[in-house]
């Protein structure tokens, strides 16, 4: 490919950075809380709450993410066409319009913070149930609510805790925007795909290759910099 | 078979879904199940009148319910579904525009028609599925006609010949299909392709490596990673002049296929119209002026 | 005098393990008491439940005349209602044996951030009183640091200027210098005298037995959950005391000297 050329790919993979990063930044805004709810309802002591929550869990990072990408999609439009089903869903279901563009991109993101958010609250427990039980006591001994206590003494250190593993996540959230191509949401790697059809060489696979690393790169910086920001206790 | 072990698998994890929602567990599985009875049955009906003298009594039945026709009609626009990386059918070219002889022909139809083509892009693994979604109305991107593609959608007429042919490196010693039995062969993943190879003479014995895209599997073959690359002589020929390589192609056990266009099982009346609307054009040398600019000569099989 | 904390036939089983039987004590205003005993015996358990860490299971503690729970004719122990309980909770300020500090606030804040939060305290009074605690205790200079630059005998006097800042009527002190070396036990020693001077009323559980015998008024000697001597120290630690009383020094001071 000619310089031009690869010019040209980078100018058309830039405009669908914007699609890759919509994914990226609304399953996060969305994930990272739900991943909070999720992981305290894990710990819930009521039992069957706890177990459905397993359950979610298990079947989230259990299957793999494209093949949720796929179910979220297709099932509004099937579930449509049964005939089985109450008259309310349909109507409900009527009113998804499968046609607009909002709705290829609303199932993508339904599938991928529903996915993540197993995840981070997997990580999320991990880092609660880290905190030793004397934090709790202490709290409780000096009279803090609840409340009080999980949002002023346990949640800050679960953060610190938790922002290598969830580092992690994010860095690999950039890269899984790309399986929302298997529902034909145009992004950069559905975009590089079809330019190295149209020219006939793997460049343009490169090209887009080259823009995860910058923003994995960017992402890593970025994230060492909050690390180093939360460095100032043990 | 790629394609309803995916419907199989969404029915399974969709039910599963509903049972950890707790709602409607019960109707979620008969449901799906009662929707696929019901297209076997209509299918069954189809293929025993996919011949041209379909019987009156059947098309007045089909007809009464279907407004597939008269939906595209009224919003205006005709969605055409493609994966938009086969080159020179409908592919994406370097402003990102998606263009192509079957675009071309599409946008010829829509404007008789009267309706505006949207193109939209598709998964080529999913693609009966989306078509049954309801997301596209035809599914037109050189798509080669086969038993299983046959049972699962309406088909067009055939209106454009092809034939599948082997790709081997220049400095190759394979004449001969049977040259390859013990060679690694390249196919696109779901493709028409990988099914021939698979049911021909050395399906048994060669190893068939089933890539995403013909490009891929070229680039491999140039690399050396695979001996050979089974696809559309279109595609070939296309790559071969553009690539600018010593690739040669031989045409011992070339199957012969044809394209067509994909409607869902049901819509008759909209599969009937654009065939109908085709068959004007070919009459009246338009198809051949499309087929000009992109093949330079008339390809076109219509009648 | 006042009686600051009245316990009457405190139990506490975990399933079947009965820790603590029939318990029964009182606390008046400005009593220093030391309750002594092996690992195991009870002590940490009972102050935990006079704290509402722990769930008691039979009995009835007052604090400073209000009562914190009690057990009907049924066996079935009745607590107060919450808000009461919280305000119970505050009179009583409890320093733990590994000082449990909170280690993303500085020093400063660890002493501030209940007045603040839970007195709805002007962050302005909260940091004078704290800074006056801090001096008290000898660390007026490290009110900027974070719990993990201090010395543990630091933190632990951090941790009883944390419980101080609330200021409660009583403070427990559940084993304080346990988790500090040795050459730290001094000075966390050095403050609970201090405070004792000041009149401040305070349980301590600890197996610093000289300390106990110079400081507390009363020593109480708990075994497998039950109070098994109480009095004056003077009496627990002379020669009137109990036969498992003198047992269970003569084997403390043993294991201390094979230590040494």
């Amino acid at each position: 490919m000619t310089g031009n050329e690869i010019w040209g790919v980078v100018k058309i993979l830039l405009k669908y950075l914007l699609p890759t990063l919509k994914i990226f930044g609304f399953t996060l805004l969305y994930s990272v809380p739900l991943g909070m709810i999720v992981a305290l309802l894990k710990m819930c002591r009521f039992k069957p709450i706890k177990w459905l929550t397993s359950l979610y869990i298990l079947i989230m990072r259990g299957t793999p993410l494209m093949l949720q990408v796929i179910v979220a999609y297709f099932a509004v439009p099937m579930l449509k066409r049964s005939t089985a089903m109450p008259g309310v869903l349909h109507r409900l279901l009527d009113a998804v319009n499968i046609q607009a563009d909002s709705y290829l991109f609303n199932t993508v993101l339904v599938a991928f913070v529903l996915n993540y958010a197993a995840y981070f609250a997997e990580i999320f427990r991990g880092g609660i149930e880290s905190i030793p039980k004397g934090q709790y006591e202490a709290a409780a001994a000096l009279g803090f609510s609840k409340r009080q206590t999980f949002f002023r003494i346990i949640l800050p250190q679960v953060i610190k805790r938790v922002v290598p593993a969830s580092s992690n996540e994010v860095i690999t959230l950039v890269k899984d925007t790309s399986l929302a191509n298997v529902v034909a949401y145009a992004e950069i790697t559905m975009k590089a795909r079809q330019q190295m059809q149209n020219y006939s060489s793997l460049t343009p696979l490169f090209i887009a290759g080259a823009f995860y690393f910058v923003l994995a790169t960017v992402l890593t910086v970025i994230f060492s910099f909050i690390e180093k920001k939360l460095d100032y206790y043990k | 078979m790629a394609n309803i072990s995916i419907k199989k698998m969404l029915a399974g994890t969709l039910a599963a879904m509903f049972m950890l929602t707790a709602s409607a567990c019960g109707n979620s599985d008969s449901s799906t199940a009662s929707t696929a009875a019901n297209n076997d049955t209509t299918s069954a009906a189809e293929s025993t009148a996919s011949a041209d003298d379909t019987s009156s009594a059947a098309d007045e039945s089909a007809a009464a319910t279907d407004d597939s026709l008269q939906k595209v009609l009224d919003s205006g626009k005709f969605v055409l579904g493609l994966d938009a990386s086969f080159k020179p059918m409908g592919y994406t070219d370097e402003n990102d525009e998606i263009v192509g002889f079957d675009i071309d022909c599409a946008e010829e139809v829509c404007k008789r028609l009267g309706v505006t083509l949207e193109k939209k892009g598709i998964n080529w693994d999913t693609k009966e599925d989306t078509l049954d979604a309801g997301t596209i109305d035809c599914i037109w991107n050189g798509m080669s006609i086969d038993e299983k593609r046959e049972e699962r959608m309406n088909l067009s007429e055939p209106y454009m010949e092809n034939s599948m042919v082997f790709v081997v490196p220049g400095d190759s010693t394979a004449e001969k299909m049977s040259d390859l039995a013990d060679k690694t062969v390249a196919v696109q993943n779901g493709s028409t392709a990988q099914t021939l190879l698979e049911e021909s003479a050395i399906g048994g014995s060669c190893k068939i490596s089933p890539l995403a895209t013909n490009v891929e599997a070229l680039q491999q073959m140039d690399l050396g990673l695979v001996d050979a690359v089974y696809l559309d002589s279109v595609v070939a020929e296309y790559e071969i002049a553009e690539a600018g390589k010593d690739w040669r192609i031989f045409t011992d056990g070339s199957e012969s296929e044809k394209y067509a266009i994909g409607f869902r099982k049901g819509d008759q009346a909209l599969r009937d119209k654009v065939q109908e609307t085709l068959s004007e054009m070919k009459a009246d040398g338009t198809l051949a002026k499309i087929s000009e600019k992109w093949f330079g000569k008339d390809v076109t099989i219509v009648k | 005098m006042a009686s600051m904390l009245e316990v009457k036939n405190l139990s506490k089983n975990f399933g079947d393990l009965s820790v603590l039987k029939d318990i029964s004590f009182s606390v008046n205003k400005g009593d220093v008491i030391a309750v002594i005993g092996p690992s195991g015996s009870g002590k940490s358990t009972l102050l935990r439940c006079i704290n509402q860490l722990e769930k008691a299971s039979g009995g009835e503690v007052v604090v400073c005349g209000k009562t914190m729970f009690s057990t009907d004719e049924s066996g079935k122990v009745v607590y107060a209602p919450a808000a009461d309980l919280r305000e119970i909770r505050l009179k009583i300020g409890l320093v733990f044996q590994n000082f449990n500090l909170f280690p993303h606030f500085s020093v400063l804040r660890n002493i501030t951030e209940a007045p603040v939060r839970v007195l709805k305290k002007s962050r302005e009074e909260a940091e004078k009183t704290a800074r006056e605690l801090l001096e008290k205790m000898g660390l007026e200079s490290k009110e900027n640091a974070y719990p993990c630059e201090l010395s543990g005998g630091q933190q632990q006097r951090v941790s009883i200027a944390r419980a101080m800042a609330l200021s409660p009527e009583i403070l427990f002190f559940d084993e304080p210098t346990s988790a500090l070396d040795p050459e730290l036990t001094g000075e966390i020693l050095k403050v609970i005298r201090q405070l004792a001077a000041e009149g401040m009323t305070m349980v301590i559980v600890t197996h610093e037995m000289e300390f106990a015998r110079d400081v507390a008024d009363r020593v109480i000697f708990m075994e497998h959950g039950v109070i098994v001597e109480e009095g004056a120290p003077q009496q627990l630690f002379g020669s009137d005391a109990s036969e498992r009383t003198k047992q269970f020094l003569q084997r403390f001071n043993s294991g201390k000297e094979a230590q040494d």
